[in-house]
């Protein structure tokens, strides 16, 4: 980021805050007849270095802690804050630009200002340099989150992108016969897909059907891969496993075929359900098998739009 | 006690074996079989949606008062032959499990204390 | 229903530690069979199952399912426990059956899952 870049986003941010945004809004207030020795307590306690004086819900004055001194060097120490507090004050309303802060900052030498409502003209809240310092930092931070999420979808990368021919490649190993790690690869391609910012939905499909897909290598095969691209309209996932092979295809298709053994309806699956939920949640899947060599299905998802559901 | 007839008659199950005039003491649903050994009672009614043919066999080892499939499921061929040799009633609905379970909870049936 | 509301009818715990009482589910399902929850579960729904293995908090997990009741007293182990909260699942365990934890959540509102739908 070149610097007259940085100085001029600032200056945006300083008209597009407003005072209330930043402002300190449960203040303290005293009174104008405390003793400037309570004062000095009172200070200290709150770790403050100036407070409005308000009596009766009106503004009167402000008092600082430079007063507080002034009076224990001149040994004034009976003075009440009536005595001391600055009368002439300048105040800022709410809804103004942040920016008519830093220029009254600039002009008045001030280190606060109280801060008022348009509509009662009482007191709200109290500004300090620092206040407005932290606030512009703060939306930065945001600005540049937003702006981060913001690249990080998936539509926007796949129109940053100049080729004839643009996917992502995800690919998983998935591990015979373990049932402890059956899932991680169903649930890390769901993770991944949703931080690309596509719709809930469309990851609740893939993820289900992976997830089938990826508890039928486990339970059936001698391990697999799962292999998911994504590109600009589709997500199409391709799952191979070394294997048995399914013999008749289409059996296996029907709802409730299942020849699983008894190890594996305990566990919660073996229904014969797998194939026909992966049929239930995709868009198309073509399904290849040989016997004694492995199975090979492919399963696509349209896109129907890319993003995180708002 | 409420009559399996009775239910039948109110959440329109469709009967497809056995004699429904008997008694039905509690539910139970599972769609693990061990489970069901494990921890069913006599005279319970079974909710599952397993249509494997091992379900009869349950329901006669635990002398439960009849098995309901749900979700629109139907019995293997072979299922239903077993529950018709064995009299144990087999009972249809299109309703989920936990849809089932609560009409048959608001008609009395309770779950078996543990 | 109000989670809390699911918790007292079902007389559950949270094994998950922390949770928000407040979350709105609105469908309650059942099953052991994994498969058939991913069928037709859908968001916002509890789950009440007599399964306990890793198995059920990935089927959560990839289903958008917020709460898992164990039924008759089990207990997830602790992997399973970490594992829902990376994923923000909370987990209860009740000493009821499946079929009297049904009966009580459907009779107090809850709606049902439908293949159907």
């Amino acid at each position: 980021m070149d610097n007259t870049r940085t100085t001029s986003k600032i200056q945006e941010l300083t008209y597009e805050l407003k005072i209330k945004d930043v402002m300190i809004k449960n203040i303290k207030t005293v009174n104008s007849e405390m003793s400037i020795c309570s004062l000095g307590d009172f200070l200290k306690k709150n770790r403050i270095t100036g407070v409005p004086v308000v009596n009766e819900d009106e503004l009167v004055g402000l008092i600082s802690i430079e007063d507080f001194i002034n009076c224990i060097k001149n040994q004034d120490k009976d003075a009440i804050i009536n005595d001391k507090m600055t009368t002439n004050i300048e105040t800022l309303y709410e809804d103004e630009p942040l920016v008519h802060a830093i220029t009254k900052f600039d002009k008045s030498g001030f280190g606060r200002f109280p801060i008022i409502s348009r509509k009662n003209k009482k007191l709200v809240g109290i500004i300090t340099k620092s206040d407005i310092i932290r606030g512009i930092l703060k939306k930065l931070e945001t600005a540049y989150h937003d702006e981060e999420e913001r690249r990080y979808r998936a539509s926007h990368i796949f129109n940053d992108i100049v080729a004839d021919e643009v996917f992502f490649k995800f690919q998983y190993d998935v591990e015979a016969k373990n049932f402890d790690k059956a899932g991680e690869a169903a649930t890390g391609l769901k993770k991944t897909l949703y931080r690309l910012g596509l719709s809930p939905e469309i990851v609740r499909r893939a993820a289900i059907s992976t997830y089938e897909a990826e508890i039928n290598i486990v339970s059936y095969t001698d391990g697999g891969k799962i292999t998911a691209y994504l590109e600009p309209h589709q997500i199409r996932i391709v799952i191979t496993d070394i294997g048995p092979g399914i013999p008749d295809v289409e059996k296996a298709m029907k709802p409730g075929f299942s020849n699983a053994p008894g190890w594996i309806r305990e566990l919660g699956f073996g229904a014969g359900m797998g194939l026909p939920n992966i049929k239930k949640f995709t868009d198309k899947m073509t399904l290849r098998s040989t016997v004694a060599k492995g199975t090979r299905l492919v399963i696509i998802i349209k896109l129907s739009d890319y993003r995180n559901g708002d | 006690m409420v009559n399996l007839k009775d239910i039948v008659q109110k959440l329109d199950l469709k009967v497809v074996s056995g004699d429904i005039d008997r008694e039905v003491s509690g539910g139970y649903s599972s769609d693990l079989l061990s489970d069901v050994i494990a921890n069913a009672q006599k005279d319970n009614i079974w909710i599952t949606l397993q249509t494997h043919i091992n379900i009869v066999a349950v329901a006669n080892l635990q002398e439960l008062a009849g098995i309901i499939l749900v979700n629109g499921r139907q019995p293997e061929e072979i299922t239903l032959k077993k529950a018709e040799q064995e009299n144990i009633p087999l009972l249809l609905t299109e309703l989920s499990t936990f849809e089932i379970v609560g009409k048959l909870y608001e008609l009395g049936i309770h779950g078996n204390k543990g | 229903m109000k989670l809390i509301k699911i918790q007292e009818l079902l007389e559950a715990e949270a094994v998950t530690g922390k949770y928000d009482p407040e979350i709105e589910i609105e469908i309650g399902c059942s099953s052991d069979l994994m498969s058939e929850i991913l069928a037709y579960g859908k968001p916002n729904s509890v789950l009440l199952t007599s399964l306990n293995n890793i198995q059920v908090i990935n089927t959560a997990n990839v289903a958008d399912i917020g709460v898992v009741c164990f039924v008759m007293g089990k207990i997830p182990d602790d992997k399973m426990i970490n594992l829902a909260k990376i994923n923000n699942i909370t987990l209860l365990t009740t000493i009821l059956t499946t079929f009297e934890s049904c009966g009580r959540l459907y009779k107090n509102g809850l709606k049902s899952c439908s293949y159907l739908d």
